[in-house]
């Protein structure tokens, strides 16, 4: 059995979604690229194509011959006229002689295709060509040199790249800054609720630099808690006032119950017997009172560092005599000096009840024992019997308010069954834990208290 | 000597009529106030040894009551009563300038024992007996018992015995009380200072520790009176 203790105060974590939105970035940016890619080849490929046809208008010449001796003439006429440097010009016979110029291609179908040649300077270069089947049978090819489309399919890996990268970059740093920012604004609800989980139900998220979803949701939270806190704070009152009112009739009862048990001396033993359940009837309102006192926080003004070592010192001297009278035995081991924040009347009364209950609920004959650790954050009290313990189910059920040990217990009129409930309040009071462990044999309670640094 | 006066201000007529009766019973001479203003015409018409104060009145609130008295003059003891059992109603009703304060329901032998405490007529019967100058941080001595308050030594004649701070605190508490009885509830709230009950009898144990304590001394002044409380008797420290 183990009471949640304060969260671990860590920064806002991101997690994966960083990697998972830089990946998907990087993808979009991936995919967006091969598209203009792509997009701009076409452009530039329609360019040549346009720039193709317009040269084959220039030769093939409506209502002149077309056969292929004349435009072979054509062709070198041309050629003659200007430098067309980014342009070559092949024009074969009916019988697929060549009759103009030289270029070195491949076949090619009719019309306009992606090629590559090679010219005077014995290098092979990539173009778009057009070719065209002359009326005698020969054929004309014009070829237009693309140094553009090479160029950009040169760079079509690096820009892939780079865009992936950038992308991929992007991705990662906006999602970083955005779970970034969403977790601070998700902090602050945690933050509260890590206080409410520590009992302070009067913590509400500040709306403060908060818009949007995160406003909203805030708000919903707060107006939440303040129903829950009414609830709380109504259900506490309804147990402190069924104490408080049922006190008047009780102290009538139990005046009267003494009254009639000095009256009527031979009724005393029965007289006594209802006195004795009026007084354990009494002590456990007053317990109850006590619980709801604890749990409802009522005394922060009590919390100052206290020395755990001299707490238990002086609750041990108090409580030896008492273990010795039950026949038993309580030993202390060496206690390190230990300081933490807390109300020094509760943790009086959180030793007392435990060290009650061996006395209470142990057989004659048991040794037991209080230790201190120390450790940065921590300081725990360890109580331990080597008596009957408790088995593990039971653990759970004992520190619930109106469950006791049961089978041990010697006297059922001794204790509210309140004990271990309120012990564990108190441990929830101080933000710390209360811990039930087999001590093989025999029962021991963890006490961890938090240590401010 | 005539009977310690107290007026006992209580509008539950049934708790009013245990109260005076068991005082009556116990010696004491008893006048009622049912309502605050009652009680504070007795209160300043009267002359009371103490008076029994219900914190819940159905005019006004004992603690206001308390504070119109006083205005008015001086206040005999005061213990105030209280359906309140919490920690936070005891100390209100202690800062507002009662002397003590008890939760119902009480024992009657529990409301005897603590207004002969707060009593002051009760309180000068004992000044010739137990020497206190422990406020001083001097000892404290009933008879040939003394009390060390610097070493935690307790001395009868030429016998010592040294005492832990609990059987010190124990001892001071039933010395300066000496002769008067004081009940477990008054020794677990001003010799522990504990704010609840513990379910163990941490008084008798501790009590009977001491006994044998003090034993070893050859003094041993205790009584356990049964049902009441238990009495450091002066004449046994002799």
């Amino acid at each position: 059995m183990q009471v949640s203790t304060a969260l671990p105060a860590t920064p806002p974590r991101i997690g994966r979604l960083a990697v998972q939105v830089g990946l998907a970035f990087a993808l979009a940016m991936g995919v967006a690229g091969g598209i203009a890619f792509l997009a701009a080849r076409y452009q530039l490929m329609q360019e040549a194509d346009d720039a193709l046809a317009h040269e084959s208008r220039k030769l093939i010449l409506k209502g002149y011959p077309n056969d292929s001796a004349t435009l072979a003439k054509r062709v070198i006429d041309r050629r003659a006229q200007k430098i067309l440097a980014s342009r070559g010009h092949i024009v074969y016979g009916p019988d697929g002689r060549l009759l103009a110029d030289g270029l070195d291609i491949p076949p090619l179908p009719d019309g306009y295709a992606e090629t590559i040649y090679r010219d005077h300077s014995r290098k092979w270069h990539q173009g778009r060509a057009l070719s065209l089947r002359l009326p005698d049978g020969g054929r004309l090819v014009i070829v237009e040199h693309s140094e553009v489309d090479a160029t950009m399919r040169e760079m079509m890996l690096i820009g892939l790249i780079a865009l992936i990268v950038v992308g991929g970059l992007a991705g990662v740093t906006a999602a970083w800054v955005l779970t970034r920012q969403i977790a601070q604004r998700l902090d602050l609800s945690v933050g509260a609720a890590d206080a409410i989980a520590q009992g302070d139900l009067s913590r509400r998220i500040s709306l403060d630099g908060l818009d949007g979803i995160f406003a909203t949701q805030a708000g919903s939270l707060n107006h939440m808690l303040d129903r829950m806190e009414q609830m709380v704070r109504s259900q506490r009152q309804f147990a402190s006032h069924l104490a408080h009112d049922l006190r008047t009739p009780l102290t009538r009862l139990r005046g009267l119950l003494q009254a009639e048990a000095e009256a009527h001396a031979a009724d005393r033993p029965l007289l006594d017997k209802a006195e004795r359940e009026c007084r354990s009837i009494i002590a456990i309102f007053d317990s109850l009172l006590r619980l709801s006192e604890i749990e409802a926080g009522r005394r922060p003004t009590a919390m100052a560092p206290l020395a755990l070592d001299e707490a238990i010192l002086d609750v041990a001297e108090t409580m030896e005599p008492v273990i010795a009278d039950a026949g038993s035995r309580l030993a202390l081991a060496p206690l390190p000096p230990a300081t933490v924040l807390a109300d020094a009347g509760l943790v009086q009364q959180l030793l007392v009840n435990l060290l009650d209950n061996i006395a209470l609920h142990t057989p004659a004959g048991t040794q037991a024992s209080v230790a201190l650790a120390v450790e940065r954050h921590e300081a725990t009290i360890t109580i331990a019997d080597n008596g009957p313990g408790i088995l593990p189910p039971e653990r759970e059920r004992v520190v619930r308010p109106y469950e006791s040990g049961g089978a041990t217990r010697r006297d059922k009129s001794m204790g509210s069954g309140l004990g271990l409930a309120i012990a564990q309040a108190i441990m929830r009071f101080h933000n710390g834990a209360l811990e039930l462990v087999d001590n093989r044999p025999g029962l021991m309670v963890r006490l961890r208290f938090p240590v401010s640094s | 000597m005539s009977a310690i006066r107290v007026l006992v201000v209580e509008d539950d007529p049934a708790i009013a009529g245990q109260i005076c009766h068991g005082l009556m019973a116990r010696g004491y001479a008893t006048d009622l106030a049912a309502s605050g203003e009652a009680a504070f015409k007795a209160c300043t018409g009267g002359q009371f040894d103490a008076i029994v104060l219900d914190r819940m009145l159905p005019d006004t609130h004992g603690v206001e009551l308390l504070g119109r008295l006083r205005e008015a003059g001086p206040v005999p003891a005061v213990l105030m009563l209280s359906a309140l059992g919490s920690v936070e109603d005891r100390v209100e009703g202690l800062v507002a300038g009662a002397d003590d304060y008890l939760a119902k329901p009480f024992d009657m032998s529990e409301l005897s024992a603590r207004l002969v405490a707060i009593c002051r007529r009760g309180g000068r019967k004992t000044e010739d007996k137990a020497e206190d100058n422990s406020e001083l941080g001097g000892d404290l001595t009933v008879g040939r018992l003394r009390l060390e308050s610097a070493s935690h030594r307790a001395t009868f004649g030429t016998e010592a015995i040294e005492l832990n701070r609990k059987q010190f605190s124990l001892m001071a508490y039933l010395m300066r009380h000496a002769d008067k009885i004081v009940t477990r509830a008054m020794l677990i709230e001003n010799v522990w200072a504990y704010s609840f009950d513990p379910a163990t009898n941490i008084v008798e144990s501790n009590l009977s520790r001491l006994r044998t304590r003090l034993q070893v001394l050859g003094c041993d002044p205790i009584e356990t009176r049964r049902g009441e409380g238990y009495v450091l008797r002066a004449d046994l420290c002799k």
